[in-house]
């Protein structure tokens, strides 16, 4: 048995476990050690994260219609599946306490939760042991109607945006198998090595097809532009949990598809020999554009949202658009970039939806007109979200800030300052929202409603605190991390980044963040020597305060919540026509006017008169 | 080998001897025909156990072919002569009248018949005898809507009988012989022309009314709504199955022709489209499946319409999947009648009914590693090996219309789990119907597991379905002229 096996067994194990006693809150913690026990299984094979081995192969194989499937492990893998295992140990935690308890006295059907988050980590673990395009496509489909179960959990309106998520990924699904299909008929086989090999032959039309085809595929999940509608309200309104671990790892199965098939298979080198006409574009070049605009339309359209998880929903479209715009650079500092930054978001939004649904399960709400002043009463909560966003704006000293300086500096040095543009523009929208995000929850004026509010049990802090170490720990030394990135780089045919424990040392200025948050924290240091030595002060109850000569009661709200940024918003109405929303209703009335024809025809009433003329056309035809 | 013709011949003894045993005792005329269906599945597996990989031509009364009524036994006609007395057996009326009886086994007699002739004047009167026996199933029910349907079917079917016919005769202008084999042996010289073609067109058109092809199956929707579940699960499963057994036949024995094949291809995207389209928007239950068994057909036509060994591997897969949900589904959506925003919850009321629905919708949606998948991936794979831009775009018809059907078909999921009314309007699900759709569930996931030897059977199938020469030689045991 090899320790794939070992983990496939664990998995397995997870899920009949949390089908068995998952409804149960009391059976939360043992469902969280057997995560934990696969994180030990994945550990067991460190030597693919350390470039020691290439590969670990599963026992288990297949031969279906001449067609092998088998399952096994690499550098990549690895990687992908240490953050679904993390992602998962903690949203598990989570809810092993009272927060599973509080959702099922609430009426929520904890044990479906359960067994629909173990079920997206098994196919997700599938998936990323896929030995060949069809493994690969059972166990996509599979992980896709895992998230549906996991979205659909909670019921309610999560039902509609579930089935919208469904219908994309069921699009998606059709241009993977469609490609599929197309490849078996040509090559015969759907090994990666065949496979390649046909990449290798194709004509610009044919490679043209097949490249958009899985983009699309993949890109669905990922929610690229523009097939980004279906993403934030899904994750959104999945129970609390469950959206901290499908907005850490979920969309990033897409990610992996493009790198598995497109970055590896095909080989970067495909993409730029595939021209745009009438433009100096290529396909990489709009791939890496449609990471930009991914970026920024979705992130904008977060900063306009007024209900937390939404807000972070929205955002984790964007972070995936850092991500394709690094893989798509292809060098070893983007690429690099871009995989850190699958490890780096996961962590950082993992923690920040549990902190926000730690909020709901303390204030019963998550709109943001409706919060206001819980830093008073759940100060770990507060420096959870605090250390999350400043992760998630990608500022020092948390770890966001190196993934994305590495994508920076490589779009600087390669030479694409419109992309660089592109991504500040991004990074803009995610800093002012976030900060609506803390501002809205947890400075400002306490609600009288929230006098009473305690911090949240240390069930749910517990893994929040974790993640938030780990956000740190990576920002301060992501060499951790980038050691785990060069076998990845390695195994996809990308150029492997040189580095260090402090970050990268390049010939015209690296970056160490070990010396970046010495001297920040050095000078944070200094500050609070001069607050606290030079200054008298004394704490006050936020309402012991007036403004403009009125004495401030808790009946007036000073609170400034709704509305936020009025002016950026004049600024960008305009381009929020809902092009998009348009063009998916359209299609839908379209399918509605279609089928009331067919129908009609059904409904003819002089059947064998048309059949006649079926007849006579079909005699026509014939002769 | 000669005892094969019991299995055509026992069915329609007993389907005269019903009503009188009826009369004596009902017990002994409800036991009577499942008794002789079961008799006849042991036979037949009896002789296909014995045949395995052999070819056998049956003549009845010592009267050699051409002359006399030839059957032909080859694993092809063998699997869906096995598939009539089981088909027939898990969807019986058990609740009918003796007469529902006696027509249900006319119906197996028939389509037994279907499956083994080997000439085609017999493939014309199973053909009539099927349809006679499905019009009175089909008029059994009294309801006005039920009437005003099954007339809709007698007019089309009566049309497309004497399309066919039409056909059939321009075949005996042509060549003076009815029987497949000779017909092969014949057909790239005397049927190679516009009128050829024309009698498959017909043939085609005649006999694809049973087969929900697509311009004459305005029928479907209708009498798969009023009729009882499982004649509807009879109908759209068995019996249309084998129309499409022998259309395949005739294009693979006699118009194995391009343009033949291309009629068929062109006839079962529309089907497709038309089929899921409708679907779409239909308003219950049984109109949605019934519509989708349209599209399902459809796909079944295109699959069979690839060339040589392929084809027929695609097809079989396709229609063999097709043979096993649908009736499925038929009998789980009995209780569920009535508009679709009716159906509120009632999975929760029923969970079983509910899993087996949600198993058998994913089938038919291709979802991996369920068999459908695969008969799906390789009708594509074949449809994308072929040149020309008209087999690509039949794939990507079948993948969007896989989107619209899994869109229809997801809702109706989504409905059926979802929160629902507090009081159970319908009635529970009968202990036989949920059976039956387990049972054929377990099929299902049967076909799962066992899906390496089942794909090499079917290959073996389609391979000797394909093998024109050891047809002939089977049929016709003297040295070709």
């Amino acid at each position: 048995m090899t320790p794939l096996d070992t983990l496939f067994i664990l998995s397995a194990c997870t899920l009949a476990v949390a089908w068995a006693f998952g409804r149960r809150p009391a059976a939360g913690g043992l469902i969280a050690v057997l995560y934990g026990g696969q994180i030990l299984a994945l550990a067991k094979m460190s030597g693919l994260a350390s470039g020691a081995l290439t590969m670990i192969a599963a026992s288990p194989s297949f031969e279906v219609l001449g067609q092998a499937l088998s399952w096994r492990f690499d550098g990549p893998a690895w990687f992908f599946a240490l953050i679904t295992l993390g992602a998962a140990f903690a949203s598990a935690w989570f809810m092993a306490g009272e927060w599973g308890e509080g959702y099922r006295r609430k009426g929520g059907r904890l044990g479906l939760l359960q067994v629909a988050l173990a079920l997206n980590v098994s196919s997700m673990l599938l998936l990323l042991a896929s030995g060949d395009l069809l493994s690969l496509f059972i166990g996509w489909e599979l992980m896709s109607w895992a998230s549906f179960l996991l979205m659909l959990s909670a019921g309610g309106v999560a039902v509609r945006w579930a089935f919208k998520y469904l219908i994309y990924a069921l699009g998606g699904a059709m241009a993977l198998l469609g490609a599929l299909a197309w490849i078996h008929a040509q090559a015969g086989s759907l090994q990666y090595a065949a496979v390649a090999g046909l990449f290798a032959t194709l004509s610009p039309g044919q490679a043209w097809t097949l490249v958009l085809a899985f983009a699309a595929g993949f890109g669905i999940k990922m929610a690229l532009l523009p097939f980004h509608l279906w993403q934030g309200p899904a994750y959104a309104e999945t129970p609390g949990p469950g959206s901290a671990f499908l907005g850490a790892i979920s969309s990033r199965m897409g990610l992996f598809g493009i790198l598995v098939v497109l970055v590896h298979l095909a080989g970067l080198d495909l993409l730029d020999r595939l021209l745009i006409p009438f433009t100096h574009l290529d396909a990489r070049d709009l791939l890496g554009w449609v990471g930009a605009f991914t970026l920024i339309v979705p992130t904008f359209i977060a900063v306009r949202q007024h209900d937390a998880r939404h807000l972070l929903a929205w955002h984790g479209i964007g972070q995936g658009g850092y991500m394709l715009i690094g893989v798509m650079q292809g060098d070893a500092l983007g690429s690099a970039g871009g995989l850190l930054h699958v490890f780096n978001y996961a962590t950082y939004q993992a923690a920040l939806f549990l902190v926000v649904t730690a909020v709901v399960h303390r204030t019963g709400t998550a709109d943001l007109n409706k919060l206001g002043g819980l830093v008073t009463r759940m100060p770990l909560s507060f420096l959870v979200m605090l250390v999350g966003i400043i992760g998630l704006a990608g500022l020092p000293p948390m770890n966001g800030f190196v993934s994305k300086w590495l994508i920076y500096r490589d779009l600087i040095s390669s030479g694409r300052p419109l992309m660089f543009v592109a991504t500040v523009i991004g990074t803009l929208g995610t800093i002012i929202s976030v900060y609506k995000l803390i501002h809205n929850t947890f400075l400002g004026q306490l609600r009288m409603e929230h006098e009473d509010i305690r911090e949240a049990p240390w069930s749910m802090l517990a893994p929040m605190l974790g993640l938030i170490v780990i956000v740190f720990l990576t920002g301060l030394m992501p060499g951790l991390v980038l050691d785990w990135i060069a076998p990845v780089q390695a195994a996809l045919g990308l150029p492997v980044l040189d580095h260090s424990l402090g970050g990268v040392d390049l010939p015209n200025g690296g970056l160490d963040m070990l010396w970046v948050v010495g001297l920040l924290f050095a000078g944070f240091g200094v500050g609070a020597l001069l607050f606290l030595a030079g200054n008298r002060h004394r704490y006050v109850h936020p309402l012991d305060n007036y403004a403009g000569g009125h004495f401030l009661t808790t009946e007036v709200r000073y609170h400034y919540s709704d509305d936020f940024y009025p002016g950026l918003m004049h600024l960008i109405g305009g381009w929020y026509r809902g092009s998009i929303q348009w063009l998916e209703r359209a299609l839908v009335s379209a399918l509605d006017f279609l089928a009331q024809w067919s129908q009609a025809w059904f409904r003819s009433a002089q059947p064998a008169l048309w059949l006649l003329g079926v007849t006579v056309f079909a005699l026509w035809w014939v002769v | 080998m000669n005892a094969v013709v019991l299995a055509v011949a026992l069915p329609l003894l007993g389907a005269f001897l019903t009503p009188s045993l009826a009369r004596l005792s009902l017990p002994l005329g409800r036991l009577f025909g499942p008794g002789l269906l079961a008799f006849c599945l042991w036979l037949l597996w009896g002789i296909a156990r014995a045949l395995g990989d052999a070819t056998a031509g049956v003549a009845l009364g010592g009267f050699a072919p051409p002359l006399g009524i030839a059957f032909h036994l080859d694993r092809l006609a063998l699997l869906f002569a096995l598939a009539v007395p089981a088909m027939v057996l898990a969807l019986w009326p058990w609740g009918g009248r003796p007469r529902e009886w006696s027509l249900t086994l006319v119906l197996a007699a028939a389509a037994t018949g279907l499956a083994l002739s080997g000439d085609l004047f017999n493939l014309y009167v199973f053909y009539e005898l099927l349809a006679v026996a499905s019009y009175g199933l089909i008029a059994a029910n009294q309801r006005p809507a039920a009437q005003a349907a099954a007339l809709r079917y007698l007019l089309l079917s009566a049309a497309g009988s004497a399309l066919a016919l039409l056909g059939i005769a321009l075949v005996y202008t042509q060549t003076g012989t009815l029987n497949l084999a000779q017909l092969a042996l014949l057909a790239p010289v005397s049927l190679d022309g516009p009128l050829g073609l024309a009698a498959f067109a017909l043939l085609l058109l005649g006999i694809g009314v049973k087969a929900e092809a697509f311009p004459v199956n305005t029928w479907v929707p209708e009498v798969y709504a009023t009729a009882p579940s499982r004649l509807a699960g009879l109908l759209a499963g068995l019996v249309s199955k084998l129309a499409v057994l022998v259309i395949v036949r005739l294009l693979l024995v006699v118009f194995q022709r391009p343009e033949a094949t291309q009629l068929m291809l062109v006839l079962g995207v529309l089907g497709i489209a038309w089929g899921e389209l409708a679907a779409w928007r239909a308003r219950d239950l049984s109109r949605q499946l019934a519509w989708s068994s349209v599209g399902q057909l459809g796909i079944v036509f295109v699959a069979f319409s690839l060339p040589g060994e392929t084809g027929v591997l695609a097809g079989l897969a396709v229609a063999l999947h097709h043979l096993l949900v649908k009736p499925a589904l038929f009998l789980l959506a009995r209780h569920w009648n009535g508009a679709l925003e009716g159906l509120r919850g009632a999975a929760r009321r029923a969970p079983l009914a509910g899993a087996l629905f949600a198993l058998f919708a994913l089938s038919l949606v291709g979802v991996p590693p369920l068999p459908g998948f695969w008969a799906k991936f390789v009708t594509l794979s074949g449809l994308f090996a072929q040149p020309g831009p008209l087999c690509s775009l039949a794939a990507v018809v079948i993948l969007t219309a896989t989107l619209v059907e899994a869109a229809y078909l997801f809702r109706t999921l989504t409905l059926l789990f979802g929160p629902g009314g507090e009081e159970p309007r319908m009635a529970p699900h009968g202990a036989l119907d949920l059976g039956t759709a387990t049972a054929f569930a377990g099929l299902l996931l049967a076909g799962v597991i066992w899906l390496q030897p089942l794909t090499g059977d079917l290959h073996g199938i389609a391979r000797q379905a394909v093998d024109m020469d050891t047809y002939v030689d089977t049929d016709l045991p003297t040295p070709r002229p």
